[in-house]
């Protein structure tokens, strides 16, 4: 199993640096982001963003809730090679070897979270450039990467769960924006929560996306770090895996 | 199961959708397998050929029925069966942005192997490939992809080879190379063979024993010589310029039965060499516009067995088929 899980975890990261088109989009999009977006409040007075968000630097503020937003999308790009593997017969290929449906999951699951993980360094590079200045220790960019790849596992597990018996193309595409959306908006990731209405509060409080951006801002804001979201978020990965793995084991379609 | 079986079905039935509206894909299949043997499955489109292959890969399930591969039940022992199996598409499928090599490293993974090197470059250079192993595959020809393919089938040196239409889409000269490519592996590592096909000739030219399926059946099955020998017959089809009595063409000995459509003739002979001469003495040479003769082929036995021609197209052939199906009718 081990050797197997290898080998499709592996054909899943170098398929993504074989394309350079790819490649190329999945660092520059979460740039434009941060350039477009970390823009917007650019003619607000400094003194205003501060009572705003705490930092006078908007792209201070936003840098952990794009990354966390952007770690919302890399299961489709999971969900879309599964069907792709589906409708050129390479799941064929795959299920006339000793491997198991499972196995296919955990890899495409692992693999298009690890794909997510590439644009951090490339996002904190361009946060760099925009000014922002990072003070953390070892030990705190440790958890930041590991609550991201809990979110990236997450969601990557439950595009493949939904998928599962999907052989359209457009299916990863509509879901992603079916779930993208309210995910990015009801939550910490662009504003602070505190000024959204009450019903908005209660999907924020529950949703994983702002577990990440509020424990990355408050490492990279200085703030007082509470532990807590990083225990939500492994619990969040570890139900998600499991749910899909089941959900691959039963449903997951081979043509 | 005996020990010089590799391929073993009882009853296998499958069948695609509900009891009442489904398609019924297989219908009681009854095979088994020589180890060592190539075996051809040979049929139209739509016959149960490729459901049958995924049904002993595992791919599809079983309705009902049993199937034996490689001695392990297709059924409970699933992975047993997929670790000695090899299969080889009819539509080539390898990752196109891998290197061959790198397709092999990934064949060798999903295959649990560790010493795998050795046998993928001996795999290569039979293939001639291996000069060109760490080109990525989508610069590679038809040709080279579907050795490529092959060379992944027999990697972890599996005892039954599954082969969907291997030739399907090839032209002419590549249809040849694979023919011998078969051959030649089958000799060389010794491995059993299961090959589908709707080309009569690749079933006569690569087969030690044929099945023919029709609508999920098995109809016939035996050496292709023994299918042929089943027809004991030619063919002579006749167009001629007048109308004339069949009871002159009834007259002529040797003939066994006269099929009349308007001016054109089907005449079932014992031997066409020694009817020719004696049609030729009967019927004056200028009322004959076309004479053709067809001796016993797998072709000649599926027609005589369904009634229509592997690969003939259902609406404008119905007459003909209309009209050997009485012919075999009569027959009987």
């Amino acid at each position: 199993m081990r050797s197997q899980f290898w080998g499709l975890y592996v054909r899943e990261v170098l398929r993504t640096f074989r394309n350079p088109l790819v490649l190329l989009i999945t660092v520059v999009q979460p740039f434009m982001w941060l350039a477009f977006f970390g823009s917007s409040f650019g003619a607000v007075p400094k003194q205003e963003l501060e009572a705003l968000f705490g930092t006078s630097n908007y792209v201070q503020f936003l840098l952990p809730g794009v990354l966390s937003t952007s770690m919302l999308t890399v299961g489709m790009f999971g969900a879309m090679s599964t069907i792709q593997d589906k409708r050129f017969g390479f799941m064929k290929r795959i299920l006339i070897t000793p491997t198991s449906k499972e196995v296919i999951f955990l890899s495409k699951a692992l693999g298009s979270a690890t794909r997510g993980l590439v644009q951090i360094p490339v996002m904190v590079a361009a946060a760099l450039v925009f000014g922002v200045r990072f003070g953390l220790s070892p030990l705190e960019w440790a958890a930041w990467l590991l609550a991201l790849l809990c979110l990236a596992i997450g969601f990557s597990s439950v595009f493949l769960a939904v998928t599962a018996s999907s052989t359209d193309w457009q299916t990863p595409g509509v879901i992603s924006n079916f779930i993208t959306m309210p995910l990015m908006f009801a939550s910490s990731a662009l504003f602070s929560s505190s000024q959204f209405p009450s019903w908005m509060q209660a999907i924020a409080k529950v949703n994983p996306v702002s577990f990440t951006a509020l424990l990355g801002r408050s490492f990279v804001l200085g703030r007082v770090v509470d532990w807590s979201y990083l225990g939500y978020l492994v619990i969040f990965a570890v139900v998600m895996i499991t749910i899909g793995y089941f959900v691959s084991a039963r449903w997951l379609k081979v043509e | 199961m005996n020990d010089g079986v590799a391929i073993e079905t009882q009853d296998l039935s499958k069948r695609y959708g509900s009891t009442t509206n489904g398609v019924l894909a297989l219908d009681r299949v009854n095979l088994s397998i020589t180890k060592g043997s190539v075996f051809g499955l040979l049929g139209p489109n739509g016959a149960g050929k490729t459901t049958l292959i995924k049904v002993l890969t595992g791919i599809s399930d079983i309705t009902s029925g049993n199937a034996k591969v490689a001695g392990f039940d297709v059924r409970r022992e699933s992975l047993k069966v997929r670790a000695r199996i090899g299969w080889v598409a009819a539509e080539v499928i390898l990752d196109d942005d891998f290197s061959a090599w790198e397709n092999l490293w990934l064949q060798a993974k999903l295959q649990n192997l560790t010493e795998w090197e050795d046998r993928a470059r001996q795999l290569l250079q039979y293939f001639s490939l291996l000069d060109r192993k760490d080109e990525r595959v989508n610069q590679y020809s038809t040709g080279m992809r579907k050795k490529l393919e092959i060379a992944l089938a027999l990697l972890h040196q599996p005892e039954v080879i599954f082969m969907d239409e291997p030739t399907i889409g090839l032209d002419v000269g590549t249809r040849r190379m694979l023919w011998d490519i078969v051959t030649g592996v089958h000799k060389e590592f010794g491995v059993t063979v299961l090959l589908t096909t709707h080309y009569i000739e690749e079933a006569d030219a690569l087969c030690d024993r044929v099945a023919i399926i029709d609508q999920g059946r098995i109809i016939a099955e035996g050496t292709p010589s023994e299918l042929k020998a089943r027809v004991k017959a030619d063919l002579v089809q006749l167009e001629t310029s007048d109308a004339f009595d069949v009871k002159t063409l009834q007259a002529i000995a040797g003939v066994q039965e006269v099929r009349a459509q308007g001016n054109d003739w089907v005449i079932r002979v014992g031997s066409s060499e020694e009817f020719l001469p004696r049609l030729l003495r009967t019927i004056p040479t200028e009322h004959i516009r076309r004479i053709s003769v067809e001796k016993p082929s797998l072709e000649m036995v599926f027609l005589d067995l369904t009634g229509r021609r592997i690969g003939q197209e259902e609406e404008p052939m119905r007459d003909i088929r209309k009209f050997y199906m009485q012919m075999r009718r009569a027959r009987q």
